[in-house]
């Protein structure tokens, strides 16, 4: 999957010289927590250049900064952390973060995620040269949690542990298909030299079958647990 | 349901006149055991007979409380399938476009395609619906629809050993027909989920599930949090129970949930789907309660449409997959609580001698279990506090919800206010 996959095209982006109580009139209306900030190409305004556009971007709007609702809720508070002798009807260029930390429409979601996470960020403008393309945010890394591990499919969990070793997970999923279940999803929970233990979602409603015609070809299944009680 | 009052106080069973219709039905036709989905397959369409015979063997079950199968109308399927999906049936049920079925759930191994498909459980959604047109036209109080319960059918997908969804149909039929608010109660120990997301937005039917939790069992969904949306909001209710969850932590928290989610909703049916595969001895599922506690429910149920909907109640089958022992003793047990017979101790020995034969395990000699002969289910006071805080917390949120959202009184009809 990747940040083409699950970034949001229509990017509401400002520029840098809206008033910060506008921006943030605007965030409250369009139910939105980030805005890059663009720059009209030719425009001669400070930081014109700053983000050393290619030449053949040259006709594109230039991204310069962003601004998160982070940036602007202490804007004129009376608060130790707010910006210090900044107010509301300023640009918003005066708080606006930047250099801008950016994304890839083809970086795989999981590169992504690591900028937001390792960065602490919320949101990150995708950018195709300098283009912008569109933005990704924390709660799209989730929506894609949701989808990948295919929760949305009505499913049972099956929780096996192979050998860490070639074909190991394939003759697992052979053994699956030929009793004609599909599987919504595969996922690794825990890997080390000696094994693998994977959550797969199998579209049965009958898990216990399944884990038991497993378990007597020789896996290891932790879940379904066998059930031991005896009728 | 523009007239008869409904949230009446308990109403007490009028006299049966003679010449007048019995007042609890059976809707029963021997062709209803043709759904069966594959030879091997654990859903087995044999327990109606089962169960209908060890109603007649124990003399809870005579001639006049039969009720024959309406016919059901493919436009009336197609208020809840996808006529794309009803095609796809059809065409696989006849051996055709086996390929595109793939695409619908259909020729997996939880949904093998069978020849006759279609007819088959069309029957069995014939059967619910007729059961539901019985009460809510007031020519019965009660009917029983054994064979149905296909609650994991999708409005264009095969799911869970469900091709159709009789109850959504059923509850189509009392809503859209009869005007009616419908309580959806589902004690199956899988998430009724099929039917949740079916009604997930309508105002006028809540679906209450109570199953063992979606992160150990089939479907997977059936979270607290599941709570409806839109107008419904508030009218979707989810209980998720732990594994080994024993009788009287089932018990408690159905005295949490179950009640008061009914009397905030005041419905004018209640529609009980009443899968048999909560007990101990269901192979496919965890949970692990007795007959003691499934009769108990079901009475309970009983009581609240006596308090509710005016003794208004359709129930269904639904899972069960200990096939000879559970499900007919369960689904005896709901039949007498229905018709307010009582149950016999024993089990008839003709009907053991009937069936032994065709059963792979010793049938039981008396109604109901014993579960204080079985070892405690591991983690008893681990399961019961969990379940317990689980509807502590779900009914909080609930309450706030029903307290503050408009659409509580929402779709209720003038001159209908109860007592």
């Amino acid at each position: 999957m990747l940040v083409q996959d699950i970034m949001t095209r229509q990017v509401v982006a400002i520029g840098p010289d809206m008033p910060i109580r506008d921006v943030c009139t605007l965030m409250e209306q369009r139910n939105i927590r980030h805005f890059p900030i663009l720059e009209s190409a030719g425009s001669g305004s400070a930081h014109a250049g700053s983000q050393g556009a290619a030449g053949d971007d040259a006709g594109h709007d230039r991204l310069i900064g962003i601004v998160s609702d982070r940036d602007l809720r202490l804007v004129g508070a009376d608060h130790p952390l707010a910006p210090r002798g900044v107010a509301a009807t300023e640009p918003v260029r005066k708080v606006m973060i930047a250099p801008v930390l950016t994304a890839h429409p083809l970086d795989p979601i999981e590169e992504a995620a690591k900028v937001l996470r390792e960065h602490k960020i919320g949101a990150m403008p995708v950018m195709d040269g300098s283009r912008l393309v569109g933005i990704i945010t924390g709660i799209d890394m989730l929506d894609a949690l949701v989808q990948m591990s295919g929760v949305h499919e009505a499913a049972t969990r099956l929780e096996v542990e192979v050998a860490n070793r070639p074909g190991e997970l394939a003759s697992l999923l052979g053994a699956i298909a030929a009793r004609r279940y599909n599987v919504s999803s595969v996922m690794t929970s825990r890997a080390d030299a000696e094994s693998v233990t994977f959550v797969l979602r199998v579209n049965t409603l009958d898990g216990r079958g399944l884990a038991a015609h497993l378990r007597k070809a020789g896996f290891v299944i932790l879940w379904p647990v066998d059930k031991t009680t005896e009728p | 349901m523009s007239t008869a009052a409904s949230g009446d106080g308990p109403t007490t069973e009028p006299p049966a006149a003679a010449g007048r219709e019995p007042q609890v039905r059976f809707v029963y036709d021997a062709a209803l055991a043709t759904y069966e989905l594959a030879p091997e397959h654990p859903f087995r369409p044999e327990r109606l007979e089962l169960t209908r015979t060890l109603l007649e063997a124990g003399g809870l079950l005579v001639e006049p409380a039969y009720a024959d199968v309406d016919h059901l109308t493919e436009r009336e399927l197609a208020r809840v399938h996808a006529t794309s999906y009803i095609d796809a049936v059809k065409r696989a049920g006849r051996g055709d476009g086996l390929e595109e079925a793939y695409a619908y759930g259909l020729g997996t191994g939880d949904n093998p395609v069978f020849s006759g498909m279609h007819e088959a459980v069309l029957r069995v959604c014939a059967a619910t619906v007729t059961a539901v047109e019985l009460v809510a036209s007031g020519r019965a109080r009660r009917a029983a629809s054994f064979a149905g319960g296909l609650h994991h059918a999708q409005r264009a997908k095969a799911s869970g050993f469900c091709v159709y969804n009789d109850l959504a149909l059923g509850i189509r039929r009392a809503v859209d027909e009869h005007d009616m608010r419908v309580a959806y109660v589902d004690l199956d120990v899988h998430h009724g989920d099929g039917v949740q997301w079916l009604f997930y937005d309508a105002p006028s039917v809540m679906t209450v599930s109570l199953h063992e939790s979606g992160r150990y069992l089939f479907p997977g969904t059936g979270h607290t949090y599941e709570t409806g949306r839109g107008p419904g909001r508030g009218y979707a209710v989810n209980m998720p129970l732990e594994p080994f969850t024993e009788d009287a932590s089932f018990l408690e928290v159905f005295d949490l949930v179950v009640p008061r989610a009914l009397e905030a909703f005041r419905p004018d049916l209640i529609v009980l789907q009443a899968g048999a595969d909560m007990h101990r001895n269901d192979p496919l599922a965890d949970l692990s309660l007795s007959l003691a506690a499934m009769g108990a429910a079901y009475r309970r149920m009983i009581d609240l449409s006596e308090r509710l909907t005016g003794g208004r109640l359709v129930a269904t089958g639904g899972g069960g997959y200990d096939p000879f022992r559970t499900a007919p003793r369960a689904w005896a047990s709901l039949w007498a609580a229905m018709t307010a017979q009582q149950m016999p101790e024993v089990v008839p020995p003709a009907w053991r001698r009937q069936w032994q034969a065709a059963s792979p395990v010793a049938l039981p000699s008396t109604m109901v279990d014993d579960p204080s002969s079985w070892e405690p289910a591991p983690r008893r006071d681990t399961v019961s506090s969990h379940n317990r805080v689980v509807a502590e917390r779900l009914m909080e949120v609930l309450e706030r919800i029903w307290a503050g959202a408009p659409a509580a009184g929402q779709g209720h009809r003038e001159g209908e206010e109860p007592a």
